[in-house]
């Protein structure tokens, strides 16, 4: 998995590409701390390149959320398709992070 | 006066047969007359002559005329009891139908009362609530597997911490052993110093001493907390090497698979419906088949009127030949010897002709020769002769 950061005034636009598995732990850990970091108040997460998706990237994502919304940081998933949007669904990630389309 | 209902029901045995033949008598009180000497009115001139011949022909035709009678009343009361047979026997077999058509129907509705339900451990579980719970328990499992995954990943990130300290810690052990080393080397030089200094330095030289001894006691401790810390090193990997393995472990498979067991149930509930649907109409058909049937039983209770008509029928042709017979035994004795009395060949041979079931006809010709009537007008008298099967006007009997 990689991925971009673009911020734009209140708003942190992550675009990732790939397959997000437990393999990309640690740079998904560097990934938060730059959205913790960062100044915008809403971190948008674009997985619209995004392939694949396993229980342990749903497990990172919710870590994300939380740890995002520690610091009372929005945290959005946006554009999934595929096999990743029919995981979200499944694992109804939407009742925990708010999900675009 | 003996022939005064004869009169009555030859009149309406007329009408309905149109016009009688030619050679029968249109007045039944005639042939009584015959007896008589003819009647002298008074302005009469012309004396009635008796046509004897006529008489002859007349008689010979009534005798097969009445047989005929007798033969088509038999024939009639033949029709009669096959169609009462046969009523009955297709009422009985009707009335089997309809019980098994009815048996079907209770037998279809017991099925359909079984197939909403599901029997687990004793319980009848609704087919649509059994489906809920499973979805609601594959839901749940689901939740779960995400919540493992997310606490999982939070080890996984936790051991990754505590193994950077563990390292950290050993370069501290580390660096007490360096301490430790310059602390025996100061204690050492401290304690030859002490030496040159005399009586002077003695005291010095047991507090130099006292130092190394510390230093000794520091480099002990921290060998073993070397051993320990490397316990907890090896111990730290190798729970983190676990942890990964399992974090590692994709489940989103089986969470997929939600979508498949979904589809499947929402089938199997789909196919049930319809099943029940094609189900009750059948037993809605059996029931209405069963009714039907029902009916046409009824309807062939009507077998009774028809019965009761044809006895009326038979009864009334009995009647009319014992007349003809009666008349016939008077002309023949009014009548003088070695009058020709011909047999009406082609009367027959025309009503013969119209017999077109072979079985009857021969019926037909059997009683007329058994009652002697046309004996042996061709030499014939072969009565168990039965292959009369052609349906034509094959009369050479006669």
């Amino acid at each position: 998995m990689d991925y971009t950061i673009e911020t734009k005034d209140q708003e942190a636009q992550v675009r990732m590409t790939g397959r997000l598995t437990f393999n990309d732990h640690a740079k998904l850990r560097a990934l938060i701390k730059e959205m913790l970091q960062n100044a915008a108040k809403r971190q948008i997460l674009d997985l619209s390149s995004l392939e694949f998706v396993d229980s342990a990237g749903i497990g990172m994502l919710l870590i994300a959320r939380e740890e995002l919304s520690n610091l009372d940081k929005q945290f959005v998933l946006r554009k999934a398709s595929g096999q990743v949007k029919r995981v979200l669904t499944v694992a109804q990630l939407g009742k925990l992070i708010t999900i675009e389309d | 006066m003996v022939f005064a209902w004869l009169g009555k029901n030859t009149e309406s045995a007329s009408r309905k047969n149109g016009s009688a033949p030619a050679f029968y008598a249109p007045e039944p009180e005639s042939p009584l007359k015959i007896v008589a000497t003819p009647p002298a009115p008074a302005a009469a001139t012309v004396a009635h002559t008796v046509d004897y011949e006529l008489l002859g022909r007349w008689i010979g035709f009534a005798d097969v005329q009445r047989h005929t009678m007798d033969v088509l009343r038999v024939e009639i009361e033949r029709t009669s009891a096959l169609v009462e047979d046969s009523t009955l026997d297709l009422s009985r077999r009707f009335q089997e139908l309809a019980e098994t058509a009815r048996d079907q129907s209770s037998r279809v509705d017991a099925i359909v009362a079984m197939a909403r339900f599901i029997e687990i451990d004793g319980d009848k579980v609704p087919l649509d609530e059994l489906v809920n719970n499973m979805q609601t328990v594959i839901d749940e499992m689901i939740a779960n597997i995400v919540q493992l995954s997310m606490k999982a990943m939070n080890m996984v990130y936790l051991l990754d911490d505590v193994q950077k300290d563990v390292v950290d810690l050993e370069k501290s052990i580390s660096d007490i052993d360096a301490i430790n080393r310059q602390t025996n080397f100061l204690a050492l030089n401290a304690t030859i110093e002490a030496n040159r200094a005399g009586d002077a330095g003695r005291t010095f030289a047991v507090v130099a001493n006292e130092v190394r001894h510390l230093s000794k006691t520091t480099s002990d401790l921290a060998d073993r907390m070397r051993a320990k810390v490397s316990a907890v090193v090896k111990g730290v990997r190798q729970g983190h090497d676990i942890l990964r393995h399992i974090a590692n472990t994709d489940m989103s498979p089986q969470m997929l698979a939600k979508d498949r067991v979904d589809k499947t149930m929402d089938s199997l509930v789909q196919q049930t419906n319809h099943f029940q649907v094609v189900l009750e109409n059948t037993s809605a058909s059996s029931e209405e088949m069963s009714k039907v049937i029902g009916r046409m039983v009824t309807g062939m209770q009507f077998q009774d009127l028809t019965k009761q008509r044809l006895e009326h029928v038979a009864d009334s042709m009995t009647i009319v030949t014992a007349g003809l017979e009666d008349l016939v035994a008077r002309t023949r004795a009014s009548i003088p010897d070695g009058v020709d009395i011909p047999f009406p060949q082609a009367w027959l041979d025309s009503l013969l002709d119209r017999f077109t079931l072979s079985e009857m006809r021969q019926r037909f010709v059997r009683r007329l020769l058994m009652e002697g009537t046309a004996l042996d007008e061709h030499g014939i008298l072969d009565v168990s002769h039965e292959d009369t099967q052609s349906g034509g006007g094959d009369v050479e009997l006669f």
